[in-house]
């Protein structure tokens, strides 16, 4: 009996290991450079070698290059973030992360969830604005179902080709505050 | 049903959305990795086709390579070739596919895989392919980018195709004609994902080792690596050699993209390790000498009674390799090994060197190759951000038991 429970339990331990999110060192700007960061690549291609700021700032550039959906005072940020903790010099203690989310509820689910990395409010960034996810769906009774559903399995085609990944660590009140808030954008 | 769903569809959704929402929540299971964007392959699928023996450095985009002691061979199968995508794996039909040849030449020419066929003389070589950031992980301090092996990131399969200079000629290159441009149709995870454009100068293409391949090894290309066309630029980074080759653009100078200036570049002259990019660069274009023992293996246990055979591979991007060397004493002295006929121009040579054991216990033995025109490898490559070229001295230790 002992044995199975601890089985049992390693089991879970092993299963919550192999969900658990992929994340970076807490600091400011920890939560905006994963959500940029991940989009296209694991966040291994940041841990696996500590660069200069010099280094980390032609990383950024050369990413943004390539495609990456970052605004000038995103990069700032990232590359602050980076510099600090994953830099050539020993890093500062973990921190929270002040720059994500702030006091809005709604703000943070985006940060906590990445939603933050592919949309904004008004501008189409990786996948649609939230206004124009509102406006498509304003007169649509069953939208909110359809979406909640698509936000925690993720979805693909509505907007374009890209998919959206799954956010299966948000609860019910959560996606019920998320998509409320959404649909009510327009 | 829980109170907390009860309120979500309460408080957002009609009685409707209710069952519909029930339904999508039942058939949820937690995702593990993003959906697989259309027309491209899962990683899975491609690892299928490899050996167990791979290593992968990265998922997003895939990576991978064997160690040396697992590339003991000297001509290297399709499924120990190193992979490197800058972006993800098309699924490409070869029925549908062209490659057009456009810029600066006399015609537009437009080819599906069976006209390239038809129309030119088709050649079989074998040809070294290693990407430019291959062993960067000797560097120290460490440099940024795939964290390839001590020997990962290269491979000399055999390639089928046509000429590149052919083609070109058949489209008529216009006067001032200095580069090529390839471009593949790999997609990125997102829309803006720049595409992957890397061109090579005009007497590197006309080169008549220089390819359009459709064939690796006599079997079509597998899809990882480039089906059903690819570029074979052999002895140069393995950048050069596009995949899935649908466009070659002749210009009158380098492409100017992010591929050819903000990566795969090196220091003009040396600087500081851990320091960034300076001002002044180079595009990365052929390797210099390097060599890798594949045989014995790293901290392989050998009988001392028996004699020692030790195998292994030396290449050099443009010229041929004079000699090998190998060293059991630290590279204090060196003694010669014995170097295979040479085969085709751009593929590796094996080389072996006997040994009988002197003593039981630890034992190393460390390869140098030249080349014809009097390079050696460094004991130690000259450190660059981007962590390219790395080509010093590889060394492997047994232990000899009684």
């Amino acid at each position: 009996m002992k044995l199975e429970l601890g089985v049992a339990l390693g089991l879970a331990a092993s299963l919550a290991a192999a969900q658990a999110p992929d994340k970076l060192v807490s600091g400011p700007g920890a939560t905006l450079t994963e959500n940029k960061c991940k989009i296209c690549h694991e966040l291994e291609h940041i841990r696996r070698t500590p660069l200069s700021r010099g280094e980390w700032a032609d990383n950024l550039k050369n990413m943004r290059e390539r495609g990456a959906p970052m605004t000038d005072e995103e990069m700032a940020v990232i590359l602050d973030y980076l510099a600090a903790y994953y830099g050539r010099d020993p890093a500062p203690p973990a921190a929270p992360d002040t720059l994500a989310g702030g006091g809005d509820p709604v703000a943070r689910l985006l940060d906590a969830h990445a939603c933050s990395g592919c949309h904004t409010l008004d501008q189409r960034v990786v996948g649609p604005s939230f206004r124009e996810v509102a406006q498509r769906y304003a007169s649509d009774a069953g939208a909110a179902a359809r979406l909640a559903a698509k936000v925690r399995s993720g979805g693909q085609g509505a907007w374009g080709q890209v998919p959206m990944p799954p956010a299966p660590a948000l609860s019910d009140d959560e996606l019920l505050t998320l998509i409320g808030w959404v649909l009510s954008r327009k | 049903m829980d109170e907390s769903r009860r309120t979500f569809l309460g408080g957002v959704a009609g009685a409707g959305a209710y069952l519909l929402l029930g339904e999508a929540a039942a058939q949820d299971k937690p995702a593990a990795a993003p959906a697989q964007p259309a027309g491209t392959i899962a990683n899975e699928a491609v690892k299928a086709e490899k050996h167990a023996s791979m290593q992968y450095h990265s998922e997003r985009p895939l990576t991978g390579s064997v160690a040396a002691h697992d590339h003991d061979f000297d001509v290297t199968p399709n499924e120990r070739m190193f992979v490197r995508n800058n972006l993800l794996t098309p699924d490409l039909d070869a029925a549908q596919h062209r490659v057009t040849v456009k810029g600066l030449v006399d015609r537009e020419l437009s080819f599906s895989v069976e006209d390239l066929k038809q129309r030119f003389p088709v050649v079989t070589l074998q040809g070294m392919l290693e990407c430019a950031g291959s062993g960067r992980t000797n560097f120290q301090p460490r440099a940024s980018g795939t964290a390839w092996g001590q020997t990962g990131g290269m491979g000399c399969p055999k390639w089928t195709g046509v000429r590149v200079a052919d083609v070109l000629k058949a489209a008529g290159l216009k006067s001032g004609a200095a580069h090529v441009a390839g471009q593949g149709g790999d997609p990125g995870m997102i829309a803006t994902a720049a595409p992957v454009i890397r061109s090579v100068p005009i007497a590197k293409s006309m080169d008549e080792n220089t390819l359009l391949a459709w064939d690796m090894n006599g079997v079509p290309l597998p899809r990882v690596h480039g089906f059903p066309l690819r570029l074979v630029v052999p002895g140069w980074v393995g950048s050069a050699s596009t995949k899935w080759v649908h466009t070659l653009t002749v210009l009158d100078a380098p492409f100017k993209g992010t591929y050819m200036t903000g990566s795969y570049v090196t220091p003009k002259f040396a600087i500081e390790p851990g320091q960034k990019m300076p001002p002044d660069t180079v595009s990365t274009q052929s390797w210099p000498v390097k060599s890798m023992i594949t045989f014995p293996a790293q901290n392989a246990r050998v009988k001392g009674a028996e004699r020692i055979t030790v195998r292994g591979r030396a290449w050099v991007g443009e010229g041929s390799i004079a000699r090998v060397e190998i060293s059991v004493d630290e590279g204090v002295t060196w003694q010669r090994a014995r170097l295979a006929a040479r085969g085709d121009p751009y593929a590796w040579r094996t080389f072996t060197f006997e040994y009988q054991p002197q003593r039981f216990g630890y034992l190393t033995f460390l390869a140098r190759a030249w080349d014809e025109r009097g390079n050696a490898q460094p004991m130690v490559s000259a450190w660059n951000p981007l962590g390219y070229f790395w080509n010093g001295v590889h060394r492997v230790g047994v232990l000899v038991e009684a």
